[in-house]
Formats: C-alpha cells, sequence, structure tokens
C-alpha cells in the first residue's frame, strides 16, 4: 500500500507539470512488530523496539506499546510519526471522555474508537499497524488488530508489522492448531502465552532484519498491567 | 506481481536424524484463480534425491527436463549415481547458464547418503545462487516468508522419522494457510535410509 501511495503522489506531480519537481513524500517506514495473545483473565503484548528506515536503525530503544488505560494497551507501529501523532490524538480522546463520563473507558469502547480515529483519515491515512489489547467487561483477554483506514476485528491471538507474516503461522499453529486432530491441552495460561510471545519474536528476529533488539511485553490482569523485557539479536 | 509468483506454490525440505522430509504444497494457479489442486512441484532424482521447483510452473517443468538429461548424461559417462553436491552445483550452473534472461524459478535441492546417513539441503535463487541448509531446513516459494516463521520456531535437531513428518507438516501446512497462492494439500516425502514414504495431507481448501 505504501509503495501504490508513492507512485500514486509521483504520477500526480510529473503530470501536473512539464519541469521536474521533486516528489512529495509524506510517508516512511519505520518498521517494528507486534503480536498480542488473549486468554482467560489476561492478555499479553509485545512489541520489539527496533526503529528503521530502509537497512539503517534509527533506535534500539523505541517503545511501541502505550498504557490507556489499567485495563487496556494500544501498540502501533508502521510510520513512526504517524504512530506519536496517534496515540497524542488518542490520549486527547481518552481524557475527554474521562471528564465527561468520570470512568475509565472500556477496552471494547476503546476498540470502536481507535477504528472510528483511524477511519476519519481515510483519505490521508496514518499510515501505521495497530493492535488494541485489554481485558473486555468480563475480564476476559481481548485483542483487536487493525489496518491503516480503521478496518477492526476482534481476535484470540494477532500478529501485526514487518514480521507479523513470521509470527502469525506459528501462533496459528501452536495457538489456533487449526491442522491438528489431538485435543486442545488444557487452558492457556499466561506462563504459556508469554513462553509462545517470546519464541515467535525471537524466531522472526532471527531471520527479519526488521526486527530485533528488545521485545517489550505488557501483561495485562485483574490486578494491574505489569512489563517486562527481553533480549532479542541486535544485529 | 512478478512472474515468479504467477502460479505460486511453496517448497520446503527439513532434515532430521538420518531422515528427510521434502514437501510441496498441490497448488497450480493463474494468479488469483486456482487451475490445478493436484501440481507436485517435487522431482525425484533418485529414491535418496530431490529436487523442488518452485515458481513458474513452465519454467520449472523446462528445468527439470534440461537438468533430468545432464544427471542422466553424466551418470553414463561416471558410471556412478550423482550425490546431492554434484545435483546442487549442476542446478545452480544451469540456472547461471541464463544469467541474462532467467528462469522465474528458484531450487531447492534435498539428498540423503544412504550409507552414513547424512542429509544435505541446498536452496538457491533464480540466477544460481547457493545457500547451503545448515539450520536443518530450507525453503522456497510464494509464501517463503511464513515458511521461514514457522520452521525457524517449530524446528528441532536430530527428529525421528515421525516426529519429522510432525514437524515438517505443520510447519508447511500453518505457512500455506496463511498464504492465497500456495495450499489445496500436501505431498511430503520422507527419505529414510531403507524406506521412502509419500503421504498425501489435506489442507483448507480455500
Amino acid at each position: 500500500m505504501f509503495k501504490e501511495m508513492q507512485s500514486l503522489a509521483n504520477a500526480q506531480m510529473t503530470d501536473a507539470s512539464p519541469h521536474k519537481v521533486a516528489g512529495f513524500y509524506p510517508y516512511a517506514d519505520n518498521g517494528g512488530t507486534l503480536a498480542a495473545i488473549a486468554g482467560d483473565g489476561f492478555v499479553v503484548i509485545g512489541g520489539d523496539t527496533r526503529l528503521t528506515t530502509g537497512y539503517q536503525i534509527y533506535s534500539r530503544e523505541a517503545s511501541k506499546l502505550t498504557k490507556l488505560t489499567d485495563k487496556t494497551i494500544i501498540g502501533s507501529c508502521g510510520c513512526w510519526c504517524d504512530s506519536l501523532t496517534f496515540t497524542k490524538g488518542l490520549h486527547i480522546r481518552l481524557q475527554y471522555y474521562l471528564y465527561e463520563n468520570n470512568k475509565p473507558i472500556s477496552t471494547n469502547a476503546t476498540a470502536q474508537l481507535v477504528s472510528n480515529m483511524l477511519y476519519q483519515k481515510r483519505f490521508f491515512p496514518y499510515y501505521v499497524s495497530t493492535i488494541v489489547a485489554g481485558l473486555d467487561a468480563d475480564n476476559q483477554g481481548a485483542v483487536y488488530s487493525y489496518d491503516p483506514v480503521g478496518s477492526t476485528e476482534r481476535h484470540r491471538y494477532r500478529a501485526q508489522g514487518t514480521a507479523g507474516s513470521l509470527i502469525q503461522p506459528f501462533l496459528d499453529c501452536v495457538l489456533g492448531r487449526g491442522n491438528q486432530t489431538a485435543p486442545e491441552p488444557e487452558k492457556l495460561t499466561k506462563e504459556q502465552a508469554m513462553i509462545y510471545l517470546k519464541d515467535a519474536f525471537m524466531s522472526a528476529a532471527e531471520r527479519e532484519i526488521g526486527c530485533g533488539d528488545f521485545l517489550q511485553i505488557m501483561i495485562v490482569t485483574p490486578q494491574g498491567v505489569e512489563e517486562e523485557r527481553f533480549k532479542l539479536r541486535k544485529d | 506481481m512478478s512472474i515468479e509468483s504467477y502460479n505460486g506454490g511453496a517448497v520446503m525440505a527439513m532434515a532430521g536424524k538420518e531422515c528427510l522430509a521434502v514437501v510441496c504444497d498441490k497448488r497450480l494457479g493463474a494468479r488469483l484463480t486456482t487451475i490445478g489442486m493436484n501440481h507436485s512441484k517435487i522431482y525425484e532424482i533418485n529414491p535418496y534425491l530431490y529436487v523442488c521447483l518452485p515458481g513458474l510452473a513452465t519454467d520449472a517443468l523446462t528445468v527439470y527436463q534440461r537438468l533430468r538429461f545432464r544427471v542422466n548424461m553424466y551418470e553414463l559417462k561416471e558410471s556412478r549415481k550423482i550425490s546431492p553436491q554434484v545435483l546442487c552445483s549442476m542446478l545452480s550452473n544451469l540456472l547461471y547458464e541464463h544469467r541474462f534472461g532467467n528462469y522465474f524459478i528458484g531450487g531447492v535441492v534435498a539428498g540423503l547418503d544412504p550409507a552414513t546417513g547424512k542429509t544435505y539441503l541446498y536452496a538457491m535463487d533464480c540466477l544460481g545462487a547457493i545457500t547451503i541448509g545448515t539450520e536443518g531446513f530450507v525453503t522456497g516459494g510464494h509464501c517463503e516468508e511464513q515458511l521461514y516463521g514457522t520452521c525457524e520456531a517449530l524446528y528441532r535437531p536430530d527428529l525421528g522419522p515421525e516426529e519429522l513428518l510432525e514437524v515438517a507438516s505443520q510447519a508447511f501446512l500453518s505457512a500455506c494457510d496463511r498464504d492465497a497462492g500456495s495450499g489445496w494439500g500436501a505431498f511430503v516425502y520422507i527419505v529414510t535410509k531403507n524406506k521412502v514414504e509419500l503421504k498425501s495431507l489435506k489442507a483448507r481448501m480455500d
């Protein structure tokens, strides 16, 4: 989609003027990978902390996860400036919600708000891949994923971003179990979900140069949000 | 969409302890249309040696025929079976001969030495640049990215034939299910010192 947008911008420029003019490139791809797993009474969301442009590493310490409330986390990656602007705008909307309703926003209301905010920019989108992870009204884990223009779906687990295509099939295998006849072993625990998440990111960092440095994990339970850091490959 | 992904399809080879799994999907497409559901990408050179040619199907058939000719000539001249290393060089040379005006295929060579049980895995790009599969698996085709993700996470060294079948099949099917260009089931060759088993796997058909 990014390339299509660039070529569209270029085509418009060259058509308008007989002279050579510099193109208008409002987007950058700064990479980043996100993954989240929901369970009974918890949700874990992980994001790598590498910030890139092409083969260059801007930062090894750029957090892609933001705590919104005690029950909701948002992860955002893609065009870094759009990620920052979008989460900043979201924070403002959540403050307004708090003042108007006198209670923190629920996870599914946040999920709908994020979709609406992305779609508001339908014709000049934020170039971001987004995951909202949190606990719903029944304290069940919920994972919502979005495309840049706000198309959304609730999942049990989801991977997005640069290494999303490497991680998603692995999660399909161990959590979706679509090609397995053996019965589900036992209820997914928080600890097991963490192990899957670490495995997934370690494997992705092995093969995808846009993924690496550190894995930042946020664990949401009814007791609150915990944070953990895990080392990944740095090359 | 590049011409290399016109027909879709994926291949993978995985090494275990004195055994080998060679896997391919069954789909043959024309861009987004599926036109064949039983199309193997694995070609048997001899029972211990297999070559997989993912990419443009018409080129794959041509390259296999030309490779087969060269293998036959080699075995007649030398009066011995071709080894995995030689086959890999032969395919690499054949592809590089068309450096300008290349075939739109990748190449995976997988072999087992029946005397020692040692496994040999190689992958190459459309120009014949060889990657040696020292990690224990090689991949190719339309869902290479997904395959790298699943193989890297699920592979363990020194698996026996039964475990290898399970791990290779799970890795391959999970990867194919996330790719619109590959799927419709899979063929798995499990090669051991004294036996070759060909399994046909069912998968999602969308």
